[in-house]
C-alpha cells in the first residue's frame, strides 16, 4: 500500500510521448510538431519556451485536444493520470478540460459580452453539481483567493471594467474552480506591464504551493522561464531542441539554438561595466558558434551639438461625459516634461502603460498638439514654424512604430513605400529615389531586389527593417522609435537593435527610444528618463539610473523585471498594487515639482511634501 | 440616458418636419390633383369651387402652415378620394401590412439564423456550400418574379393555397387581423414567404460571416478550454457576439417591409398600406401621401430606437449617449 502510493507519487502527472501534430493547409498535411516528448511531475512547473511559430502553443492545444478536428491530426500519446487523453471519447475529454486540467490564456480571453460572474458560475456548474446560489458563493470565495478586492461586488462587472492584471486574476480564479491537478498557462503575462506581471507570477507561485498543482507554462520570455520553472523545454520549428533542468539550461545550454536564444536575451545589470550601448553577440543557430561577439557602440562626447530640446512640454486630453456631455476631467498625459538629446545619443523613455511616454513622442512629432511647452529641433522652435518650415523640420525627425504591419500600406510595394517620403518632399527624381531605396535596403540588411515585393511577403523583423529604411530616406537626425522592437521575437529583436546601433554609429543618428522593456533599454541607451503618470521622475546617464536608482518608482520598476537567472528565482516580493491613472478633475492644478541632482546629469524628482 | 432619449426625440421631430416640407414642395411641383379628381367636362365654376374647398387656392407656404396647425391637433387632412381623415384610412390598412411584415421578418430570422449558424460552423460541408449558393438566388431573383412563380406553383398548379386577398379576419383591439384565423394563415403564407426570401438570404449570410469571425476568437477557445459543452459555446458565447449586425439588419428590414412591401402586396392583392400608397400617388391624393410618409418616419425612428436599446443589452461596452474621449 505504502509502496503503491510512493509509486504513484513518483510517476509523472502528465507524460507526453512522441506528440506529432499536423495541420491541413490547402489540402496538404503539414507537420507542425515533430515527436515532442516530456513529462511533468506532481507540483512541478515545466516551461515551454520558443519564438513565434515554434509550436509551443500547438503543444498545449494538442494536449487539450482543442485544435479543430477537421483540419488537424494529433498522433502520439498524452498520458494523464495513466489515461491516454488522445484516445478518450470526446465527452470524457470535455470533462477533463476545466476540471482536472485548467487553462489560462492572455487576459483578453474573457468573453466581452458576459460578466465575469457568468464565466465563473458557468464553469463551476459545468463541472460541479452546484446550485446557482452555491456557485455564486463559491465564485466569490475564488475571487478572494486570487486577491481581488471587494470580490462580491465585482462579480457582475464585465471584463472591460477590470484592469489587465485583475482580468488575469479572474482567469486564474476560474482555472482554480475545480481544483485542477495541472494548470496550462499560455503566455498569461505577455501583454501585462512589468510590475503587474511580477504580481501575477507571484500569485501563480503562491497558489501552486497552496493547491499542489503542476504548471505547464508557455512563454517566449526567458526571464519568466527563469522565474517560474523547474524544468524547461526549448522549442524551435516544431522540435523540442533541448529539455532539462532550468538551471542546467541557463548555465550550460547544449543545443546551438538555445545558445543563440540565450545570447539574445538582454539581462538587467549586465551592462554595468560598459559605458555606451552594446551590440548583442550573434550566434549561429545551426552550429552555435559565435559569429560576432558583443561590441560596444559609440559614445557621444559632451561637445556634440544638441539635436532636440524639449522644455516643459504639457499635453492633456479632455474627457467628456455625464448627462450633458460636459467636461468631466482631463488626462494629464504629459506634464512638464523636459529633456534634450545630443547628436549620436540615445535617450530612452521608460514607463508602464499610460505613463505618457508614447504621447510625449507623438507630441514631439507634431502628431498631437501640446497644451504648452516648447520643442526645439536643431535650435528651431517647432511650434512657431510655418507650414513649409514645419515640413523641413519634420524631415529631420522620423518615427517608427511598434506594428510594422499596420504602418506599411499592404497595397504598395516596399520600394514605393520607402521612396514615397523622398518624392513627397521633392528631394529628387524617381531614378534617384530608386538608387537611394536600393542603397538603404542594403544598409538595413535586406537585398535591393526586394523593393518590388509587398509587405506581406516579409517577416515581422524584416518589416521593421523596412520601416527603418523608410525613416532613413529623408536623412533624419533624430528617430523616435515608439516600442519599435517590443512585438518582435527575442532573436529578431536583438538583430534589429544591432542594426539600429550600427546605423547610429555610421550616421550619427540620435534616438528617442520609447519602451517599457527595462532590459532592452539598458542595452541601447546612453541616457534614460523614467516616466510615471505623465511626469519624468528620474533622468540621467544609463549607468546612474540602473546602478543607483533614487526614485521609489524607478526602484519598483527595476525590481519587477524578471531576471533571467534561475538561481534568483522567487527571491523578490512585490506588493500588490494597480497602475494609477493620470485622469484628473477639471480643476486639478499639478503640483510644482522639484528635482535634486544626485550626480552630474542625474536628476530625481523629490517626493510630494 | 435621458439626454440621449431627448436628443433622439428632437432628431425624430426634425426628420418629420424636413420630410413634410420635402413632400409638400415635391407634390406641389407634380401636377394638380384637381385635374384628376374632377371630370374633364366640369365647368370653371365647379373647378374653382373644388379648388377652394381643398384649400388649393392658397399660397404653398400658407397651405403648409395650415397643415402644420392641423397636424399638431392630430388632423392630417382628409383624403380627397375616400373623403375620410387620411390617418384613419391608413390605420385601417395598417394591420394587414404589419402582420405581413412581422411574419415575413420572423420567418426570415427563424430560418436564416439557424441555417447561417450551420453554414458558419460546417463551412466545408456540401450542404453549407449549397445554402450559400442558394442565398445568392435569394438576393438576385426579383421579388415580383418569385411572387408570380409562387402563385403559379402553389395556387394555380397545385391549388393548395389561395392566390390573393386577406381571407377571413378576426377582430383584436378593434382592428381586423388575418393571423387569428386558419383561413387567414393560408392567405398569409405565400406573400410572407415571398417577402422573407431576400431577408432570409441576408440574415443567413450575415450569421455565417459573424460565426466565421467569432470562432477563431480567444474567448471561444477559452470557453472550450473550460470544458463547456459545444452546444453551450455556440448558443451562448458565439451567438450573443454575432447578434449586433443581425439585429441591425432585422430592424432595417422590418422598417422597409412596412414601408415598401408594395410589389408583394400588389401581386397578392394584399390590402395593405403599400397598395394604398401606390393608388394614392396615382390620383395625387396629397393628404394620404403626406400622412403615410410621416407615419413611416415615426415607424423607422421607433425601430432604430429599439435596435439601439437592444445593442446595449447585447454588448455592455455600448453605452448610449456617452462619447468616449477621442484621442
Amino acid at each position: 500500500m505504502v509502496q503503491a502510493k510512493a509509486q504513484r507519487d513518483s510517476s509523472p502527472l502528465l507524460a507526453v510521448r512522441n506528440l506529432r501534430t499536423s495541420f491541413q493547409v490547402e489540402g496538404r498535411w503539414t507537420r507542425v510538431l515533430n515527436d515532442v516528448s516530456f513529462e511533468i511531475g506532481n507540483r512541478q512547473t515545466l516551461a515551454v519556451v520558443g519564438e513565434s511559430g515554434s509550436g509551443k502553443s500547438v503543444t498545449a492545444m494538442s494536449i487539450m485536444r482543442l485544435l479543430p478536428p477537421a483540419t488537424s491530426r494529433i498522433e502520439g500519446e498524452v498520458l494523464f493520470g495513466g489515461r491516454d487523453l488522445l484516445k478518450l471519447p470526446s465527452e470524457e475529454m470535455r470533462r477533463i478540460r476545466g476540471g482536472d486540467i485548467a487553462m489560462i490564456f492572455q487576459e483578453t480571453s474573457l468573453n466581452p459580452v458576459y460578466t465575469i460572474g457568468f464565466h465563473m458560475v458557468e464553469t463551476l456548474r459545468q463541472h460541479r453539481n452546484l446550485s446557482a446560489a452555491e456557485a455564486r458563493r463559491e465564485a466569490v470565495a475564488l475571487l478572494d483567493k486570487v486577491r481581488i478586492p471587494s470580490a462580491a461586488s465585482r462579480l457582475d462587472d464585465y471584463a472591460h471594467q477590470f484592469s489587465g492584471g485583475m482580468r488575469q486574476r479572474v482567469m486564474i480564479a476560474i482555472a482554480l474552480a475545480c481544483n485542477p491537478k495541472l494548470l496550462i498557462a499560455d503566455e498569461p503575462t505577455t501583454a501585462l506591464d512589468v510590475t503587474i506581471q511580477a504580481q501575477i507570477l507571484q500569485t501563480l507561485r503562491d497558489l501552486q504551493a497552496e493547491e499542489e498543482m503542476s504548471i505547464l507554462f508557455i512563454t517566449h520570455d526567458m526571464g519568466v522561464v527563469a522565474e517560474m520553472s523547474d524544468r524547461t523545454i526549448v522549442m524551435y520549428h516544431g522540435d523540442a531542441v533541448e529539455e532539462g533542468e532550468t538551471r542546467q539550461i541557463f548555465a550550460a545550454p547544449r543545443a546551438p539554438y538555445t545558445r543563440s536564444l540565450l545570447a539574445a536575451v538582454p539581462r538587467l545589470g549586465e551592462m554595468a561595466e560598459s559605458p555606451g550601448p552594446s551590440r548583442f553577440p550573434v550566434i549561429d543557430r545551426a552550429t552555435g558558434a559565435v559569429v560576432a561577439p558583443a561590441a560596444s557602440g559609440s559614445v557621444p562626447d559632451g561637445s556634440a551639438p544638441i539635436i532636440l530640446q524639449v522644455e516643459d512640454l504639457v499635453t492633456r486630453f479632455d474627457i467628456h461625459g455625464g448627462a450633458l456631455g460636459g467636461l468631466t476631467g482631463r488626462v494629464h498625459a504629459v506634464e512638464k516634461v523636459s529633456f534634450d538629446i545630443r547628436e549620436g545619443e540615445t535617450l530612452s523613455l521608460v514607463g508602464e502603460s499610460g505613463c505618457g511616454k508614447s504621447t510625449t513622442g507623438r507630441t514631439i512629432m507634431g502628431l498631437t498638439s501640446p497644451n504648452s511647452g516648447s520643442v526645439r529641433m536643431e535650435g528651431r522652435e517647432v511650434g512657431s514654424l510655418g507650414r513649409r518650415e514645419l515640413r523641413m523640420t519634420r524631415r529631420r525627425m522620423q518615427m517608427i512604430f511598434q506594428d510594422p504591419v499596420s504602418s506599411l500600406n499592404a497595397r504598395m510595394t516596399v520600394g514605393t513605400a520607402i521612396a514615397e517620403p523622398f518624392l513627397v518632399h521633392k528631394l529628387g527624381g524617381k531614378a534617384q529615389a530608386r538608387d537611394k531605396v536600393a542603397d538603404l535596403l542594403e544598409r538595413v540588411g535586406l537585398r535591393p531586389d526586394m523593393a518590388n515585393r509587398y509587405p506581406h511577403e516579409f517577416s515581422g523583423g524584416q518589416r521593421q527593417r523596412i520601416s527603418l529604411a523608410r525613416a532613413l530616406i529623408l536623412d533624419p537626425k533624430l528617430i523616435i522609435a515608439d516600442e519599435s522592437v517590443s512585438a518582435l521575437d527575442v532573436s529578431v529583436k536583438a538583430q534589429v537593435i544591432n542594426l539600429m546601433l550600427d546605423l547610429q554609429s555610421q550616421l550619427k543618428l540620435s534616438y528617442l527610444f520609447i519602451s517599457h522593456d527595462m532590459a532592452v533599454v539598458e542595452r541601447v541607451s546612453h541616457r534614460v528618463a523614467v516616466m510615471y503618470l505623465g511626469e519624468i521622475v528620474e533622468i540621467g546617464a544609463r549607468a546612474a539610473i540602473f546602478g543607483n536608482p533614487q526614485h521609489p518608482y524607478t526602484r519598483k520598476l527595476l525590481s519587477a523585471v524578471p531576471v533571467a537567472d534561475p538561481y534568483q528565482r522567487g527571491q523578490r516580493r512585490i506588493e500588490v498594487s494597480e497602475l494609477k491613472s493620470p485622469v484628473r478633475a477639471v480643476d486639478f492644478v499639478p503640483p510644482n515639482r522639484e528635482y535634486r541632482e544626485v550626480s552630474a546629469g542625474h536628476w530625481v524628482q523629490l517626493a510630494d511634501n | 440616458m435621458i439626454l440621449w432619449l431627448l436628443k433622439r426625440l428632437l432628431q425624430a421631430v426634425l426628420v418629420m418636419v424636413a420630410m413634410s416640407i420635402i413632400v409638400f414642395v415635391g407634390l406641389n411641383v407634380i401636377g394638380n390633383p384637381v385635374d384628376i379628381l374632377i371630370s374633364p367636362d366640369a365647368d370653371q365654376a365647379e373647378r374653382l369651387r373644388v379648388i377652394a374647398e381643398l384649400g388649393l387656392d392658397q399660397p404653398l407656404v400658407w397651405q403648409y402652415v395650415e397643415f402644420l396647425k392641423a397636424a399638431l391637433q392630430g388632423d392630417l387632412g382628409n383624403s380627397y378620394v375616400f373623403n375620410q381623415p387620411a390617418l384613419q384610412v391608413i390605420l385601417q390598412r395598417m394591420p394587414a401590412t404589419l402582420e405581413l411584415a412581422v411574419i415575413a421578418v420572423g420567418f426570415a430570422t427563424l430560418v436564416g439564423l439557424p441555417l447561417g449558424l450551420y453554414a458558419g460552423l460546417r463551412s466545408q460541408s456540401w450542404l453549407a456550400k449549397f445554402l450559400m449558393a442558394g442565398s445568392i438566388l435569394g438576393f438576385s431573383l426579383p421579388t415580383f418574379w418569385i411572387g408570380l412563380m409562387l402563385i403559379m406553383v402553389f395556387a394555380v398548379q397545385l391549388g393548395w393555397l389561395p392566390s390573393g386577398g386577406r381571407g377571413e379576419t378576426a377582430s383584436l383591439f378593434g382592428l381586423q387581423w388575418s393571423f387569428l384565423t386558419a383561413d387567414g394563415w393560408r392567405h398569409l403564407l405565400l406573400p410572407a414567404l415571398n417577402l422573407s426570401l431576400f431577408k432570409m438570404a441576408l440574415i443567413m449570410r450575415l450569421t455565417r460571416a459573424g460565426v466565421r469571425e467569432v470562432l477563431p476568437q480567444d474567448y471561444i477557445r477559452y470557453a472550450r478550454a473550460r470544458g463547456l459543452t459545444e452546444q453551450r459555446v455556440i448558443s451562448l458565447h458565439v451567438l450573443k457576439n454575432i447578434m449586433i449586425p443581425i439585429v441591425t439588419v432585422i430592424g432595417i428590414e422590418f422598417g422597409s417591409v412596412i414601408a415598401f412591401s408594395v410589389v408583394t402586396e400588389t401581386i397578392f392583392a394584399w390590402p395593405g398600406m403599400g397598395k394604398l400608397i401606390i393608388d394614392s400617388i396615382n390620383v395625387l391624393d396629397r393628404p394620404i401621401i403626406v400622412a403615410y410618409l410621416l407615419l413611416i418616419v415615426v415607424v423607422f425612428v421607433w425601430i432604430n430606437f429599439a435596435v439601439d436599446v437592444v445593442y446595449t443589452l447585447l454588448d455592455p461596452r455600448v453605452r448610449l449617449g456617452q462619447k468616449g474621449s477621442a484621442r
